[in-house]
């Protein structure tokens, strides 16, 4: 969380400072942009749910009644995962929607920039990046949410527990049922060349 | 000392699992959880996102912020599109309800019913007619 968020944290009561917001939403928009991509699995999606995850944010904080926040970052993380699990919701029932065409995954693979010079590796990463990715649609949505939250944030259960407002208990159920789903996978990503 | 499997390592790297006497005595064990942990921050390191994207994505908030709360439109659209479809499916089947029963001429009334009160038998009859006839 940037000074920025701190700030807005600590003073804001009634209104918010468009500069303010401004310059927070720049420090926090890549990582939310990320959470929405890995949520919905989809660039577009992923897009849309990011700009409304700030529109809502900016609603909230410009609301009367808005109280201090304690956490701006994980405040607007539950907003992005709401707003991610509403558009999954809703996504149920659009069965006739296509998949994502050639010029997403291009675009997403360009947006991609590997720090790893092996192309093995690089090509292998990614052919588990892609199973896991499809690994994580058949999640249902909270089991989803939990994963996404500790794999790619390196959340705490109770941090998780706090975004998706439930107990710890429920929390690692969920968590459990997503790795009895993702074990072939996830001993792939970790365990497939052996101890090193 | 019975190693870890792993199962433990990938519960543990997941929080599902706490470390117990074993892993915090056993050397293989414990290297074990760092590599893990390295490999877990190399897996999910997050990807460079261009900041010709970001630019435009921040525009495209501001002008959304600039046009006010967002329109109800997406919800109406639901409610709308419900209520079309229920239009559609009463039209087509409320007629069939009401449908009257065929309708008969008044001259094949007045056939049929000069033709039952001319016979002093029962319709039903009829057929038994034939058996005695043979």
């Amino acid at each position: 969380m940037g000074a920025m968020a701190d700030r807005l944290g600590a003073n804001l009561v009634a209104t918010a400072d468009t500069r303010d917001f401004g310059a927070w939403m720049t420090s926090e928009q890549k990582r939310i942009f990320l959470l929405c991509r890995r949520m919905l699995q989809d660039f577009g999606d992923a897009d849309a749910a990011t700009q409304d995850t700030f529109l809502k944010a900016w609603q909230s904080l410009n609301n009367p009644k808005s109280k201090e926040l304690d956490d701006p970052a994980k405040w607007l993380t539950r907003i992005a995962i709401n707003t991610c699990l509403d558009r999954l919701r809703s996504k149920r029932w659009q069965f006739w929607r296509r998949r994502p065409g050639g010029e997403d995954e291009a675009a997403i693979l360009g947006m991609a920039a590997s720090s790893d010079p092996d192309a093995e590796d690089r090509l292998f990463a990614k052919e588990i990046d892609r199973r896991l990715k499809q690994a994580v649609e058949k999640l249902s949505l909270r089991q989803r949410a939990a994963f996404t939250l500790r794999h790619y944030e390196d959340r705490s259960m109770a941090e998780i527990a706090e975004i998706l407002d439930l107990d710890v208990g429920t929390v690692k159920a969920h968590l459990f049922r997503a790795m009895e789903k993702l074990r072939e996978e996830l001993h792939d990503l970790y365990f497939h060349r052996g101890r090193k | 000392m019975k190693h870890w499997t792993e199962n433990d390592f990938q519960n543990w790297l997941y929080g599902l699992k706490d470390e117990d006497q074993h892993v915090t005595e056993c050397a293989d064990c414990r290297a074990e959880l760092g590599r893990l942990q390295v490999e877990r921050r190399r897996l999910t390191e997050e990807p460079e996102v261009s900041a010709d994207f970001l630019a435009a994505q921040r525009r495209s908030i501001y002008n959304r912020l600039e046009q006010g709360p967002a329109s109800n439109w997406a919800a109406w659209r639901w409610v709308l599109s419900t209520a079309m479809l229920l239009a559609i499916v009463f039209g087509l089947t409320i007629p069939r309800w009401h449908q009257a029963a065929p309708a008969i001429s008044d001259d094949q009334l007045f056939r049929d019913l000069s033709a039952m009160e001319q016979s002093a038998e029962p319709k039903a009859i009829a057929p038994m007619h034939d058996l005695f006839e043979q």
